[in-house]
């Protein structure tokens, strides 16, 4: 009966000690490997590289939570703007034919700089760096 | 010493260009103002100002006094003499000469330049074009001329929240006369636009939430030119801002038999002064629906109204369905950037799905629905993953405790086991 006894606790001391071990050792080997996250605070972000991206054209990239504009100019200027509305926050796009930046939801106008020239909203887009490191195009905050 | 000498200099160069400055200024201002204005000065003593005069009237901020729009000689103490038409003398202008005597200076591009280089000179042209200037030609004194609106003594550039004229305040300016039942009944007009402009999406936007992108009565109907929108241009004027709605629905066979039945454009659906935001109701076949206003079950316009009711109605609870998981992602801490940007892409999917209505084409209004579909889909899966992810660490947390705990157990049974029997 003793022996039974010491056997059972020595193998419940043995699975809690696996156990203790586990917890102990799962959150290390997690933190080692995180699970994919995405930075809600960024202050630079990756959009591809140079040569497949079109001139007269834009694209919509994720800037930490906040979607950017970025268009290449028919000149291949490369422009970066927040992609969004000052006026009621709808995804801005840029028109090819009027090369400006265009609110679908009530037809607000900005030109290239961001600045609002006609419809309803009241402010510029904010503006972001973009650099050009080794054929990779990289938005950056400004200032 | 030379340290005092440098001070002292310093402070008396400073003080004569201190005073030099001072001097500029005056003279700047006198330069401005003339020096004598008896008119202004004698109706002040006299108590006799113009009614709701004010000296930060733009007029008198930039140096133009009662003589350059009354006429007179502002330089004459005699009243008989400042006052007498040979002097120019004009008093105060019938209300049909208004408009002509503010475009002495407001019609005169030479003139005006001085003051503003960019501003407008067609002013009186475009009013007289209106139906208020139409009506004050004919003789009716009781319509609006120049002051009616901008004040005769208290006037402020548009810009500046002080004027009438300022966007927030044009609803008022233009209901003192438009809310007058008594004045309006004699034009057959209604007088409660302002009432229902302010329940309207427009009105609570403008006077609610400030939004000066959001319409006043001068942006439909125009200002010094104002007209009813007329048959033909109503959807221009929504269009001026709902430009993809105004496009989709000129491209219709509908728009050909509204015009044909003389129905308004997009009033007809969406009323004018009290519209309000719509509602996914408004197409279908519902009790709220617009569409079978005209349309009788069975027809191709009945079946098409349904059907695109149903998709975007299918849209709208799926996205609401993954804007509360998503809450639920974010009230628990976990990662919900991806899903937030899911979830903008499928809201413009929804809105680009409603403007698709005025297409009246349910195949163009699926294409959208169905990328929306997708995107709340997958907004969806990525909040299900991440909330199971937030119970397995609460479940993973329990069980270490648990694991910890037994330990702790085992090894006070133990102890106590190895004790008892050091004793035997
Ligand atoms: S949301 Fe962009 S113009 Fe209204």
């Amino acid at each position: 009966m003793k022996i039974n006894r010491r056997k059972f606790l020595n193998s419940i001391l043995g699975i809690g000690g696996i156990g203790g071990i586990l917890s102990i050792f799962y959150p290390i080997v997690s933190y080692l490997i995180p699970p994919k996250m995405a930075e809600p605070k960024v202050n630079s972000v990756k959009a591809g590289s140079t040569s497949d991206f079109a001139a007269n054209s834009y694209k919509i990239v994720k800037f930490g939570r906040k979607p950017v504009i970025l268009i290449k100019t028919v000149d291949n200027q490369y422009k970066a703007l927040s992609a969004s509305c000052t006026h009621l926050d709808c995804i801005v796009q840029y028109k090819s034919d009027t090369k400006q930046i265009w609110c679908a939801c009530h037809n607000g106008i900005y030109d290239l700089n961001g600045r609002n020239i006609s419809g309803p909203p009241p402010r510029p887009l904010e503006q972001y760096d973009v650099k050009i490191v080794k054929d990779e195009i990289v938005i950056t905050k400004m200032g | 010493m030379r340290t005092r000498v440098f001070y002292l200099s310093t402070t008396v160069l400073l003080t004569i260009f201190l005073f030099g400055f001072a001097f500029q200024k005056t003279d700047n201002k006198t330069k401005q103002t003339p020096k004598v204005d008896n008119c202004l000065s004698c109706h002040k003593d006299i108590d006799d100002m113009p009614q709701g005069y004010s000296d930060y009237d733009v007029h008198r901020q930039a140096g133009l006094t009662c003589a350059s729009c009354h006429g007179g000689d502002p330089s004459s103490t005699d009243q008989e003499a400042a006052m007498s038409p040979a002097k120019g003398y004009a008093g105060v202008p019938k209300r049909k000469d208004i408009p002509k005597f503010c475009g002495k200076c407001h019609s005169n591009i030479d003139y005006m330049r001085i003051y503003q280089p960019r501003i407008a000179t067609d002013q009186v042209t475009q009013y007289y074009t209106s139906m208020h200037g139409k009506k004050l030609m004919a003789g009716d004194e009781n319509v609006a001329e120049c002051a009616s609106c901008h004040t005769a003594h208290s006037i402020f550039p548009v810009k500046d929240p002080r004027a009438t004229v300022y966007k927030l305040n044009i609803p008022s300016t233009c209901n003192k006369c438009h809310g007058n039942s008594e004045l309006m009944k004699k034009y057959n007009l209604p007088s409660n636009q302002l009432e229902e402009y302010s329940k309207s999406v427009h009105g609570i936007a403008l006077l609610k939430q400030n939004d000066l992108g959001a319409p006043a009565c001068n942006d439909c109907h125009g200002n010094h030119g104002a007209m009813p929108p007329g048959i033909t241009s109503i959807s221009h004027v929504c269009g001026m801002c709902h430009s993809s709605n105004m496009e989709y629905f000129n491209a219709t066979k509908m728009a050909k038999a509204f015009a044909e039945q003389d129905f308004h454009g997009c009033e007809q659906c969406h009323g004018n002064h009290g519209v309000q935001k719509p509602t996914d109701d408004m197409v279908g076949v519902g009790k709220n629906s617009k569409c079978v206003d005209c349309h009788d079950k069975g027809d191709v316009g009945y079946v098409a109204a349904e059907k695109i009711e149903a998709e975007i109605v299918q849209l709208k609870n799926n996205y609401d369905a993954a804007t509360n998981k998503f809450l639920e992602v974010r009230e628990k801490g976990m990662n919900d950037v991806d899903i937030g940007f899911l979830l903008q892409d499928a809201k413009q999917n929804l809105i680009q799905s409603r403007t698709l209505v005025h297409t009246f084409d349910p195949a163009k209004v699926v294409v959208k629905t169905k990328d929306g579909m997708n995107i709340t889909n997958k907004a969806i899966m990525l909040s299900d993953k991440e909330i199971s992810e937030y119970y397995t660490r609460r479940n993973g947390f329990a069980a270490a405790t648990l694991a910890f705990l037994v330990i702790v157990i085992a090894l006070y049974l133990k102890i106590k086991d190895k004790e008892k029997r050091k004793q035997a």
